[in-house]
């Protein structure tokens, strides 16, 4: 059972403009525990920083301050070189996050044998078949083909098999279908949720599809401008939100059961009469 | 677990590597022909000739049974020096190539891929390095060297040097732009060593372009090599192309018209260079696909006029009548089949599709903005025009076409974003729509109806003098937008007009195109993958699967009563946000 605490995060970006010099907060004290069979979502706008918490949390950037803890079983946090082996990250673009000169076999044999998980060919081979399967992909099939002649579900399958391979418990998973087409979004996103159900993975879910979130997280954070404005369980952030941004974000979101819902009413206005501090008009 | 055994899963020989050969054309075949054919004379040649240093007694003779190639002043055989200064040549050019593209590929991947103070220290030095003037720069060093030291080695040293800044730079950027992929990232997460990660996840990509340059690099040095021995700086004891020059040139071969001894070396490094050259064009191709000749179908077919176009409805503005687009190439791929739709005045007709299905072809084919390949197959496009009557658009001539797009039908295109010029202001860009079509227009008169749109799509009209990056997405947008209403055209075309905006400002520019059509008065095709997004906004829907409409009726109808089993799959992709869960799975445990 291993548990990922964010603890007081907060990463600056240095702008370099001409001779001046500013700094912009991109995540401004974030805090938020995953558990094990749980998946909490952080929702947000371009911008809002949601990103650039994945990727701390996935090691690819240093927080400014703060601090990500990996803590195993007994509560002892995980040393550094294990981090890996349980933290693993699927991106947003599968037909970016695969490496076109490489086979779909080499893209999961890989992490398998970085992380010491098989030691033979053999063995490496029938673990890369067991995770094709594992995601519903025909292993015989698809193992030797590459990253082009699959499709983008296909793909983001894979990138999902690929981020299982080290045994990760804990997945970051940034807007892993945002960029499939939508009748194969639902595929995904179940296949995600039966692994975690399965594997009892920790999973953060980063959108800005607060109807996916809703349905797909057990606790929502909702972002805005690096700082989580609203917190809570899913469907009582998304259909009773209190936060004005929430309401706002709620209110432009396209619902097909509100067909016929008037286009008089500024969202933008909605939320300032609820006595809302002022946001930029973009 | 499974039934496959892993023998079945072996790797095969890896079909990566047949990925990045050169498609077969006539521009490498010729190529390899060449350099094939001028490599295997100096390797082989040598051992068909005799000695190319023995001296005769018959001076300068020419071409004749005894001599192929004729001799040198001093009885030399022609044929047998070039074929000992080919190989010479093509030593020193291998010799370049292999360490020019090394010292490259070490400054501009490492460093780029490094970052930092590593990178920058890096790319300081291979831009001086570039600046350093590489000829003079050679002349000076092989002339410090002693003549009796300045063997091969010395020279091909000397050229890699001055020769690598430039391919270093082109790898630096492009090992920039392979860093930030995920890919590259996703080996980072996974904990990829860093020589690992250049090694096996940037390198292979960068393969082609290394290719490239290490071509390049070989005919430079060949050039540079021939340069300088025809100064009489090259190498001392070997024989090179370039040596052959510069003792012709001493022994007046031109002044006595003696060509035999100075054409041949000549051509053999002007056909080398010409091969070399050809193969990179092909090479070229495999880094970017769009160079590639596009193989033209002869005698396209174009619609005559005389093709009768059904007469629409009364009510309808635009109709589309069986249209088919096919894209001709290879294996000919019918993007849009046999299309029907009408849509009416002032209404928004809302076109649903995924990627690929055909949608923006369908909207270029109404523009007749399709290019090659891409040709219309069958059916007619005719738009109502409230004064002229109907217009068949795929008859009108260019001139005529010109006059009817925008003025009577716009575009708001995809990502449209990016579709505003960063080099001029807003007003430049809206005037110029202003001065093409309305030429009578005076300044003052562009300048008010400019400033007036941008009111009307609610951006403050002092923004003309804005440049396009300093207005956030959702106020280019909003621009775009005014642009295609300039000339107050009948029909907008939409294609994606709000993907790729956040969802608060998606709202806001929905908004803006409602309350616009109901002050205006014009119609919309809108397209989008968004269905949500088109059963509150528009009038009727249709909904497009692999170039072909299956569902077309009213927003209500094709939400409610769905017939095609795609729409109902569709539908189904969207979970509602207040509503049931519908196909979803929750993961967790309770909420």
């Amino acid at each position: 059972m291993t548990t990922l605490e964010v603890a007081d995060l907060v990463k600056d970006f240095r702008i370099r403009g001409g001779l001046r010099r500013s700094r912009l907060r991109a995540v401004d004290n974030v805090s938020f525990t995953l558990t094990p069979g749980r998946t909490v979502a952080l929702v947000g706008e371009s911008g809002s920083g949601k990103s650039t918490i994945a990727r701390i949390i996935a090691r690819l950037e240093r927080p400014t301050s703060g601090q990500v803890i990996l803590r195993g079983s007994g509560g002892a946090a995980v040393p550094n070189r294990d981090y890996r082996h349980h933290v693993q990250m699927v991106f947003q673009d599968p037909f970016a996050s695969l490496n076109p000169f490489h086979t779909i076999a080499h893209h999961l044999a890989r992490p398998l044998r970085l992380h010491g998980r098989t030691r033979t060919r053999a063995e490496t081979w029938s673990a890369v078949v067991e995770l094709l399967e594992r995601v519903s992909l025909p292993a015989g099939d698809v193992a030797h083909r590459r990253p082009h002649e699959l499709s983008g579900g296909q793909r983001q399958r894979v990138a999902i098999a690929r981020a299982l391979a080290p045994g990760a418990t804990v997945l970051v998973a940034d807007e892993p279908v945002s960029m499939l087409d939508v009748s194969i979004r639902l595929g995904v996103l179940n296949l995600l949720a039966s692994l975690q159900r399965d594997q009892d993975l920790a999973v953060l879910y980063i959108t800005h599809d607060l109807a996916t979130a809703r349905h797909f997280a057990d606790d929502i954070l909702v972002l805005y401008r690096g700082r989580v404005v609203e917190r809570g369980p899913a469907d009582q952030v998304i259909l009773d939100p209190h936060h004005p941004y929430t309401k706002l974000l709620a209110a432009a979101s396209p619902d097909p059961a509100a067909r016929g819902r008037s286009f008089d009413i500024d969202p933008a206005e909605v939320v300032e009469a609820g006595s809302a501090p002022p946001y930029e008009h973009r | 677990m499974t039934n496959l055994s892993p023998e079945l899963l072996e790797p095969r020989p890896s079909a990566g590597w047949r990925n990045l050969a050169p498609r077969w054309s006539p521009k490498l075949a010729v190529g390899s022909a060449l350099i094939l054919t001028i490599t295997l004379f100096g390797l082989v040649g040598p051992l068909l000739v005799g000695d190319p240093d023995r001296i005769d007694n018959i001076g300068l003779t020419a071409p004749s049974g005894g001599h192929l190639l004729g001799t040198t002043q001093t009885g030399q055989d022609v044929l047998a020096q070039i074929a000992y200064a080919t190989r010479g040549s093509l030593y020193i050019g291998v010799l370049v190539g292999v360490m020019a593209t090394f010292l490259s590929a070490l400054f501009g991947i490492v460093g780029a891929y490094i970052g930092g103070v590593v990178d920058e220290a890096f790319s300081l030095f291979s831009n001086v390095m570039l600046v350093i003037p590489g000829l003079p720069l050679v002349i000076v060093i092989s002339a410090f060297v002693p003549p009796e030291q300045r063997g091969s080695w010395t020279i091909a040293l000397v050229l890699a040097i001055t020769g690598w800044a430039a391919s270093a730079r082109v790898l630096r950027a492009q090992t920039l732009s392979l860093r930030g992929r995920d890919y590259v990232l996703a080996a980072r997460v996974a904990g990829e060593r860093t020589w690992r990660v250049i090694g096996v996840e940037i390198l292979p990509n960068l393969l082609p372009l290394l290719a490239s340059q290490f071509v390049f690099a070989v005919i430079a040095a060949i050039l540079s090599e021939a340069g300088l021995s025809f100064l009489g700086l090259g190498a001392s004891s070997s024989s090179t192309l370039g040596t052959m020059l510069y003792y012709a040139q001493n022994g007046f071969a031109l002044q006595r018209g003696a060509w035999w001894w100075f054409v041949p070396p000549g051509l053999i490094i002007a056909l080398f260079g010409c091969g070399l050259a050809l193969v990179n064009f092909s090479i070229d191709e495999i880094i970017n696909p769009k160079l590639r000749d596009l193989r033209r179908r002869v005698g396209a077919v174009t619609r005559r006029a005389t093709d009768p176009a059904p007469s629409p409805g009364d009510d309808a503005v635009l109709t589309l009548t069986g249209l088919s687009v096919t894209y001709q190439g290879e294996r000919p791929v019918r993007a849009v089949r046999e299309v029907s739709l009408t849509l009416r005045r002032g209404e928004i007709l809302g076109l649903a599709g995924e990627s690929g299905c055909g949608k923006t072809t369908l909207a270029y084919a109404v523009n007749r903005l399709y290019r090659p390949p891409a040709e219309v197959t069958a059916g007619s496009v005719t738009f109502r025009d409230r004064v002229d009557g109907d217009l068949d658009i795929l008859a009108l001539t260019p001139e005529e076409l010109r006059a009817f797009r925008w003025s009577k039908l716009s575009m708001v295109f995809q990502g449209a974003m990016n579709a505003l010029n960063p080099v001029l202001t807003i007003r430049r860009q809206l005037e110029d729509v202003l001065t093409t079509h309305r030429p009578a227009m005076s300044r003052k008169a562009r300048r008010a109806r400019c400033a007036e749109l941008l009111a009307l799509v609610g951006v403050d009209p002092r923004r003309l003098r804005s440049y396009p990056h300093e207005l956030s997405g959702g106020m280019r947008q909003r621009v775009m937008i005014a642009m295609a209403l300039l000339l107050e055209p009948q029909v907008v075309i939409m294609d994606e007009p709000t993907t790729a905006l956040d969802v608060v400002v998606q709202r806001g520019i929905l908004r803006e195109i409602m309350r616009l059509r109901g002050e205006l008065g014009f119609a919309v095709l809108f397209i989008t993958h968004d269905l949500p997004l088109l059963l509150e906004v528009a009038d009727r829907i249709a909904i497009m699967l692999d170039g072909q409409i299956v569902e077309y009726g009213s927003a209500e109808q094709v939400r409610d009563q769905p017939r095609h089993a795609y729409t109902r799959r569709l539908l189904d992709s969207f979970p509602s946000l207040t509503g049931e869960r519908g196909a979803f799975v929750r993961s967790g445990g309770a909420p």
